[in-house]
């Protein structure tokens, strides 16, 4: 839900419980104030008519005078003091149906001692109906109010979050990796400004630990290669001395073993940090069934050896705008990774269309999750030599061109589909 | 053969040195770029070996100076950077060959034989050992006058050996050779086992000698002693 129909919708609800409320208060107010002049008027009338009573010691027709209904009896016999108001349904001629009443009741003994009773009726409608147009029109300026101060209040609000969308876009678009920092443009609200600085400083903070980072690893392979040329240097000078016996052959055959693993290892991460400073920002034209048919025959001994099947088919011509030296290493892991997982006698799939690379390769099944197939030093256990560099060079490599890289896996059939951006 | 080496890191000029020395060849070291200026300025080289990144300069430069002079020196470029731009700008402006560190020793020394042959323009260009003969020009190699054919990895190969002749090669050093680092190790292993056995066959097919000693667990040796 958005901050700005939030904030409207809570208003509204309030403000229509505010209004309810406040309606019933102002509605039973009005009732008890009109009650009371109504009880007020009638009361005067009845001190009329026993002032007319005692004057005149006969009744007249009070319903000519007061215009409405009155009824005054003369009683014999002396009556106990007695009167009240109350509220009562009658028939209503001017109407034709029952309706409210309010009603007075006195009975009482005059000067002559002679009791009399007088009833006065006095219709509630017309009150009702007043109070009734009041209420309407009191609504009708609540609710236009109502509407006023949300919309007034939509196109504030939209306005003071203008700054804090603009810092939310900048923020989604900002990519750690890239040179320029983090830049948020201004705003006159305090809270907005305290944001900006906070999210500059920390995104210059980040920044600044990662570009460290990143230097350090590059460094750190980058130093690494000299001492890895050195150990291989001298181990090759190692082994051609005269007087070595096999089972010195043995260690330091090892030691090249471990030593070529290393440098391996070592020109990995190399690479993936200098594709992460985006080194190998030089590109051009690649031909994908060209680089595709030039691997597959770089690993033909490898696939014949393993009675491997490769079937490729090109249905689209398809180019990509790659570095060279990238789109060879690309390729060349997604194919040896194909190999390389195989089981003896099995296939590889080749697809190219207009718009994504898929490989298909029988193998063992996955021991490991396939979610962390990408990540650094993932590897099987049936492929020791591997340095689990691979699937995570394909992966930078893809990330640097758009492309998504998708794993899928059906009864020891593993795909990967590279979908170009 | 006269060969200059230009290479600040010391401990692997030290082991370049030595393993070219046995070849025979006389090996000059030099650690900076100061020296290196003055030493192509002086003497002739057959070859020298640089490294693009020196204290003092960029062996680029070096390799400029020397084009500027029309010397026909051989030039390698030896760099830790594996970097495209190094290599083009390198093989660019004149240098024959370029290899990366860590870089096997066979491969330079073989690497430098394959330079030195090709700017040999007086003599005959060939590799002669005892009975065999190749013409690498031709990819072409006899064994007592009679033609072997031998396909592209088994030639490379035979090539690879003469080049370091009772040296001592790692299966790594071949395998690296033939294929570049991207093959599975254990499986490249299997691949020289047969290449080796095949190129034997077809050599003494022909009446050679098995030149190709097993050295176990290490690699494998090409020598007639």
């Amino acid at each position: 839900m958005k901050l700005l129909t939030r904030t409207s919708l809570s208003y509204i609800l309030i403000s229509v419980v505010v209004f309810i409320i406040s309606g019933l208060v102002f509605f039973n107010l009005l009732h008890t104030i009109f009650k009371r002049q109504l009880d007020a008027t009638l009361t005067e009338e009845k001190m009329l008519v026993e002032q007319t009573i005692n004057y005149s010691d006969s009744v007249p027709d009070f319903r000519l005078v007061f215009g409405h209904m009155i009824d005054v009896t003369i009683l014999n016999a002396p009556q106990q003091k007695k009167s009240y108001i109350k509220d009562t349904l009658m028939y209503d001629s001017d109407l034709g149906s029952f309706a409210s009443f309010r009603h007075l009741f006195t009975e009482n003994t005059s000067i002559k001692q002679k009791g009399y009773t007088i009833n006065i009726y006095k219709p509630l409608r017309d009150s009702e109906n007043l109070i009734a147009d009041i209420v309407i029109s009191l609504a009708l300026v609540f609710i236009s109010l109502l509407l006023l101060l949300v919309i007034v209040n939509y196109f504030i609000t939209r306005r003071i979050w203008i700054p804090f969308y603009r810092i939310l876009h900048n923020l989604s678009i900002y990519e750690i990796n890239q040179a320029k920092p983090l830049e948020l443009a201004g705003s006159e609200i305090y809270e907005f400004k305290l944001l900006m600085t906070a999210l500059e400083k920390m995104s210059k903070k980040i920044q600044f630990d990662y570009m460290n980072l990143k230097e350090f690893n590059e460094n750190a392979a980058h130093e690494l290669q000299t001492p890895l040329a050195i150990i291989k240097s001298k181990l090759e000078l190692l082994i051609q001395k005269e007087n070595l016996d096999e089972n010195q052959l043995q260690l330091i055959s090892g030691i090249f073993e471990a030593t070529t693993r290393m440098s391996k290892l070592n020109q990995g991460l190399l690479l993936i940090s200098k594709i992460e400073n985006n080194q190998f920002n030089q590109t051009e034209n690649i031909n994908l069934a060209q680089i595709l048919d030039k691997t597959i025959e770089h690993f033909e001994e490898m696939i014949d050896h393993r009675g491997i099947t490769v079937s490729k088919v090109y249905q689209n011509h398809v180019t990509l705008m790659m570095n060279p030296i990238l789109a060879e290493i690309f390729i060349t892991n997604l194919v040896s990774n194909a190999i390389r997982h195989n089981i003896l006698n099995g296939r590889i799939d080749l697809i190219v269309k207009h718009d994504s690379l898929t490989i298909t390769n029988t193998g063992q099944l996955l021991k490991t999750d396939p979610g962390e197939l990408f990540q650094r030093f993932r590897k099987s256990e049936s492929s020791n030599d591997s340095v689990g560099l691979g699937l995570s060079i394909v992966q930078k490599i893809a990330g640097l061109y758009q492309m998504k890289v998708v794993y899928q896996h059906h009864e020891g059939l593993h795909t990967l589909i590279i979908s170009f951006g | 053969m006269k060969i200059l080496l230009i290479e600040d890191e010391k401990e692997l000029s030290i082991s370049i040195s030595e393993y070219l020395q046995k070849e025979n060849h006389l090996c000059e070291a030099v650690f900076n770029f100061e020296h290196a200026i003055e030493k192509i300025n002086l003497y002739q080289y057959d070859c020298i070996i640089v490294d693009i990144n020196l204290p003092d300069g960029s062996g680029l430069n070096l390799i400029r100076a020397l084009k500027e002079n029309k010397s026909e020196t051989g030039i390698i470029i030896i760099s830790a950077r594996n970097s495209l731009d190094d290599k083009i700008s390198g093989l660019e402006i004149g240098a024959d060959d370029y290899l990366t560190k860590p870089f096997h020793l066979p491969e330079l020394n073989a690497r430098i034989k394959s330079i030195i042959r090709r700017r040999n323009f007086g003599g005959v260009n060939e590799i002669i050992f005892n009975d065999l003969r190749i013409l690498p020009e031709q990819m072409e190699v006899t064994i007592n006058g009679q033609v072997i054919i031998l396909t592209k990895k088994e030639y490379d190969l035979l090539v690879f050996f003469l080049s370091n002749r009772d040296r001592i090669l790692s299966r790594e050093a071949i395998a690296e050779h033939l294929w570049g680092d991207e093959m599975d190790t254990a499986d490249s292993f299997d691949f020289i086992y047969t290449h080796i056995k095949n190129l034997r066959k077809k050599i003494m097919e022909k009446g050679g000698e098995d030149y190709i000693k097993t050295v176990y667990g290490m690699g494998y040796k090409f020598t007639d002693q």
